[in-house]
């Protein structure tokens, strides 16, 4: 069964998960987790209440290969690298890393651009890009990993997303029980880029960290240069329409949007602002942004926000000036190039249309079209 | 009714903790990385004959670095919430009474949030903040309940109610405008859970506090259950009224804030337990006490192995189930009583 995300779940989740806290993985239902579940569970219960048990929850199998697998691997000790991430923790990382386990899907798509998804052991009910992350084993959701099974696996790193998926409580404990826990913190594109990089670096990939930074700098550079002196849209990212919530201008994803010649409305330190609707009437944004990879769900949100008073008095909603942009705005991962590209295609029709020889590539990963463009249809068909 | 004595009371304690420690060996078999018998019993031994080395490092991360650790956090935090739950309703003369119901718990939230905004480098900030905010609440909602000079039992339940939802609306009026730091892994508070592991040097603290504001309570027991039919009536038996409530509401913000500190607010626990106690054991607070400790020990293990099992590999809060399964429980409990 295909994990179906609503759009911006990930993210409104982040900012109130308190609704949904511990609940993530009913976002990917399926008869098989469902009975491994209620089999799970009839087995405690019947474990409670009985003192004595079969051999063992053979269901958590699945997640979790026996711990005693892969004890006598390394005989030798192996060398240390010492850094410090981005939460200025200081993180002694065994060289060369044989086995990763991913907390975030930032982490999971910057592992498989890196090229290293071999030694990734394991990564979140949320890691959904490329599809083959998907079928990898998987920890619980990035908000509440099961640290019993990120332990079992014997990571030689865990990687976490700072302000975009995982929080610090988990790094912390992770510390105690010394598994070496890596976490990136970008809060601009450079910040994007470095932690890339740097990634490479702690991985012991440094030279595709390179090209693979070098490249997608040489884009961001080539997009900036096309885009000139154009004034920039002004637009409202929406990543919740009830309640409100935009974003603050110190994430990576205002950024984004700058680097697409584009600025948030919203003036505000706060990552994940509740916004008022009337003073979105009152600044009337020039387009509304919806991060989503099921642009039909957009489209039947926006037939219900047009009805709605406060909503149906925002001209860029009139006149229909919306872009809807792949999910992979919301990762601090390559992909973001990707999706930046495709906002300012969207959002800068006139300066693309020009020169259509001229165009930029569509870089997007297999089996994957960007975000169609609702506002604006000729531009999606050339 | 018997006439209780010393053997009786350390009887009902041993079949108590014969239960408790099966249900450590339970919770510590069950958890998302499967774990045999054999292998348990195994391991076990070598920890009770002091060979810690020869085990496989995978299970002393497991079973000794994770699921120990949380099964002990349990059991305090358990414990501390049921006595001070059962010392509560004596003071308050009010089966109700629960430092969750009375917003004790989120008062405690509420140092505890504003500690970790302001003073987030001072070692044990966390818990004494946690302490003043539920002493504070308690002291708040006693005068609250107050009419004409007497505490009136209904009025004292709404203060009590209404604080904890003004409470609530605080914590979640700091989540949504603190600038600049990671709160995200607040809900917690609002919530209840255990996941987080903690330093043993916390857990030492917890302990040393737990056993005192028990002990505390315990030796104002006897006066305890003089002070349940009525606080005049205390005094003119000879019960220093003043001095038991102070040590109690003391003691009894004591434990709470310590629980709160490390596991948010958790529901139920602490209105329950000592219900079932009573019912099982009669309501002697000689003998109510030390059974609501480990009988809370009991149930808030049992709930947390829950809430790791049932939805792997993903945890529920434990707050969560002991809402669900405490809400229920507790009417049946209330329909009950009104036969």
């Amino acid at each position: 069964m295909e994990p179906h995300f609503s759009r911006g779940a990930f993210l409104f989740w982040m900012k109130l998960n308190f609704m949904r806290f511990g609940f993530e993985t009913d976002f990917e239902g399926g008869a098989q987790r469902c009975a491994r579940r209620l089999r799970i569970a009839a087995e405690s219960l019947a474990a409670l209440a009985l003192l004595s048990f079969p051999a063992g929850a053979q269901g958590a199998q699945a997640t979790a290969p026996p711990p005693a697998q892969t004890n006598a691997e390394n005989p030798k000790p192996r060398a240390l690298l010492v850094v410090e991430d981005d939460w200025g923790r200081r993180v002694e990382i065994p060289q060369p890393v044989r086995r990763i386990v991913s907390l975030a899907p930032s982490a999971t798509e910057t592992v498989y651009a890196l090229g290293l998804q071999d030694r990734l052991v394991a990564d979140t009910d949320f890691c959904d890009f490329p599809p083959e992350a998907k079928k990898l084993p998987k920890v619980g959701g990035p908000f509440t990993p099961n640290l019993e099974v990120v332990v079992s696996l014997k990571p030689d790193v865990v990687l976490l997303a700072g302000n975009s998926a995982n929080r610090k409580e988990t790094a912390d404990a992770l510390d105690l029980l010394h598994v070496p826990a890596y976490a990136t913190n970008a809060k601009t594109i450079d910040d994007v880029l470095a932690s890339i990089a740097r990634l490479g670096e702690v991985l012991g990939a440094a030279e595709q960290g390179k090209a693979l930074t070098d490249s997608l700098r040489a884009r961001l550079v080539e997009l900036r240069r096309k885009l000139g002196v154009a004034p920039p849209a002004r637009v409202l990212f929406v990543v919740w329409q009830d309640p409100l919530i935009s974003i603050g201008q110190e994430t990576y994803i205002a950024d984004a949007l700058r680097w697409a010649d584009a600025e948030s409305v919203i003036e505000t330190k706060l990552d994940w602002p509740h916004v008022s609707l009337e003073e979105v009437v009152h600044l009337q944004p020039d387009y509304l942004v919806f991060a989503s990879d099921h642009p039909e769900e957009v489209t039947s949100i926006l037939t219900g926000l047009r009805k709605l008073p406060g909503w149906r008095d925002l001209k860029a909603l009139q006149e229909n000036r919306v872009a809807i942009v792949s999910e992979a705005i919301n990762r601090p991962a390559p992909r973001i190039v990707d999706a930046i590209e495709d906002v300012a295609r969207q959002l800068h029709p006139e300066i693309f249309a020009e020169s259509p020889h001229a165009s930029l590539p569509r870089r997007t990963h297999e089996g994957r079209s960007p975000a169609r463009q609702a506002a604006t249809p000729a531009e999606a068909n050339p | 009714m018997k006439p209780l004595t010393l053997h009786r009371v350390l009887w009902t304690c041993a079949a108590l903790l014969a239960v408790l420690f099966a249900m450590i060996l339970v919770a510590l078999k069950v958890g998302a990385v499967p774990i045999s018998i054999t292998d348990l019993a195994l391991n076990l031994g070598r920890v009770i004959l002091g060979r810690r080395a020869e085990m496989q490092s995978d299970y002393r991360l497991i079973v000794f670095g994770l699921r120990l650790p949380r099964i002990v956090l349990g059991m305090m935090v358990g414990g501390a919430l049921s006595v001070s739950g059962a010392s509560f309703q004596a003071l308050l003369r009010n089966p109700l009474a629960d430092p969750y119901v009375l917003g004790v718990s989120s008062g405690g939230a509420v140092g505890a949030i504003l500690a970790l905004i302001l003073l987030p480098q001072v070692a044990l900030a966390t818990p004494f903040a946690a302490f003043l905010g539920a002493i504070a609440t308690i002291a708040a909602v006693y005068f609250l309940g107050r009419r004409r000079g007497q505490l009136d039992s209904t009025t004292l339940l709404l203060a009590g109610i209404i604080s904890a939802s003004f409470l609530s609306a605080v914590i979640i009026f700091l989540m949504t405008t603190t600038v600049g730091r990671d709160l995200r892994g607040m809900p917690f508070w609002l919530m209840g859970d255990l996941s987080a592991p903690l330093p043993e040097s916390l857990h030492w603290i917890l302990l040393a506090g737990l056993i005192v504001g028990i002990g505390a309570i315990y030796t104002t027991a006897a006066d305890l259950n003089l002070i349940t039919s009525g606080e005049r009536e205390a005094m003119h038996l000879g019960v220093d009224v003043t001095r038991v409530k102070l040590v109690v509401y003391v003691s009894a913000s004591l434990l709470t804030g310590l629980a709160v500190s490390v596991s948010g607010a958790i529901g139920y626990v602490g209105l329950l337990v000592p219900h079932v106690m009573r019912m099982l054991f009669g309501s002697d607070y000689r003998l109510l006490i030390p059974t609501s400790a480990i009988g809370g020990a009991i149930a808030l293990l049992l709930a947390d192995t829950l809430a790791r099992t049932v939805a792997l590999p993903t945890e529920l809060p434990v707050g969560a189930v002991t809402a669900m399964v405490g809400a229920p429980l507790f009417i049946y409990l209330l329909r009950r009583r009104l036969r």
